[in-house]
């Protein structure tokens, strides 16, 4: 065979469409037989027929082609004019803010807490000068730093006597301030615990006309142990009372003298307290400035022990830095820090 | 020597599918009848006649002979005229191009 002779030009060109036929008809074959095979194992594997539904079926998911439907027969608006009852408000409520609402009613999800939250800040702010605060302390969890920064140090909330946080913050006071209701108890048979706020409020606006504006405040001041408010003319009043006529009252002078520079004394507690200024001080001055004016308010005539526990919480005061002042000017017309025994046993 | 005409055809037309696979055209050319089938039905009208024939003869006891005796002759006559033609164009577009062996 020869080169040329092979060659295409050389063939006519029926020739050339008798073998483009040939060409063609080798493939199309190829694809017969290449479906032929495919169908063959769809056969044997038995996934030719699966495609096949039955007529019923068909009938369900007939492509609808309606106006107003979508192709699976639904109406697009369907649910826009619905209206749904709340079950909580019994309220008609639109299906689109259904669900807001629900949230909202029921009081739980994020945002319903948030506004509720920003409603009780509002309130509070609102609420300047209340004459019964220990209503909003049960209401709101804020009283302490609150309640106690808006009264200038002097304000203790008095709580409910059912709640648990009432007698702990009482001893914990206390404790600070050598001011504790045992003494009361011992003395007096009057506990402001067991007493409730009615009682209180009952028992101090007789006795203390000038508590009209905390009316269940027994009167237990924060920091320092002479309440600015009240005079000592007030102060003997209930004492008599508590204590009865034959209680013993403070010698005259020392409380006098107590009283002279204590108005004074107290007015510069309250700006130095509120520095929440360190002590600075020996324990013994704030412990002879502590125990008059334990004497002024009678505590002294009770036990040797409460006397004791009374010494050693007195060091322990913040108090010690505004009594300061007191120690420095108490120290003329009394005798200085030894004579704390003296004193108790003066009243003794 | 006399070479029978043929022979000549036989060899021309080897040498041309030779050369068809050579250069990669043979495979294009396959693939041109396969979407363009699909996609005009050809294989859904093929398919339809499967079943037929499967149905005929029982699912079980169907063949592969059977069906490419059964379905060839029919695949062949139903390949849409547009396919052909197009088809055709290009294999004598192939040959143009090698003219020259």
């Amino acid at each position: 065979m020869k080169m040329e002779e092979m060659s295409l030009s050389g063939l006519d060109n029926s020739k050339l469409e008798a073998i483009a036929q040939e060409i063609y008809a080798d493939l199309v074959e190829d694809s017969c037989l290449g479906f032929c095979f495919e169908v063959h194992r769809a056969v044997k594997c038995g996934y030719f027929f699966l495609d096949d539904t039955d007529p019923d079926s068909m009938k369900d998911f007939e492509i609808v082609d309606q106006p107003g439907l979508d192709i699976f027969g639904q109406v697009f608006n369907q649910w826009k004019s619905k209206e749904c009852v709340c079950p909580n408000c019994s309220r008609s409520i639109a299906a689109s803010r259904f669900a807001p609402h629900l949230e909202k009613c029921l009081g739980m999800g994020r945002n319903s807490s948030r506004i509720a939250n920003r409603r009780i800040a509002n309130s509070n702010n609102m609420n300047k000068s209340e004459s019964d605060q220990e209503d909003n302390d049960d209401i709101n969890d804020n009283d302490w730093s609150y309640g106690s920064e808006k009264k200038g140090l002097w304000y203790l909330p008095f709580q409910n006597p059912n709640s648990p946080r009432r007698s702990k913050s009482l001893k914990h006071k206390n404790g600070k301030w050598g001011w504790s209701n045992g003494n009361y108890n011992n003395s007096t048979g009057i506990s402001y615990e067991t007493l409730g706020p009615e009682e209180l409020r009952s028992l101090l606006t007789t006795v203390r006309g000038d508590l009209s504006s905390y009316p269940s405040l027994p009167c237990l001041p924060t920091r320092s142990l002479r309440c600015p408010q009240h005079t000592d003319e007030q102060r003997r009043t209930v004492r008599i009372y508590f204590l009865g006529p034959s209680a013993v009252l403070p010698e005259v002078e020392s409380s006098l003298d107590n009283d002279s520079f204590d108005m004074t004394d107290s007015q510069a507690l309250i700006s130095r307290l509120q520095w929440d200024g360190s002590s600075d001080l020996s324990p013994s001055d704030s412990g002879s400035s502590k125990t008059s004016e334990n004497q002024g308010w009678g505590l002294g005539t009770n036990s040797s022990e409460s006397r004791k526990t009374k010494k050693k919480k007195s060091h322990l005061s913040l108090v010690g830095t505004a009594s300061s002042l007191g120690s420095n000017k108490k120290k003329k017309p009394k005798p200085p820090a030894p004579p704390t025994p003296s004193i108790y046993d003066d009243i003794n | 020597l006399v070479v029978s005409k043929m022979n000549k055809d036989a060899q021309m037309t080897a040498a041309i599918n030779q050369k068809l696979i050579e250069t990669g055209e043979r495979e294009c050319l396959k693939e041109l009848p396969r979407a363009k089938l699909t996609e005009c039905g050809w294989k859904g009208q093929l398919k339809s006649h499967c079943k037929e024939v499967i149905k005929e003869k029982g699912l079980e006891h169907v063949t592969v002979d059977d069906l490419v005796a059964e379905i060839t002759p029919k695949g062949r006559g139903l390949v849409p005229d547009s396919v052909k033609k197009e088809l055709l164009q290009r294999i004598r577009t192939f040959l143009a191009q090698h003219a020259s062996l």
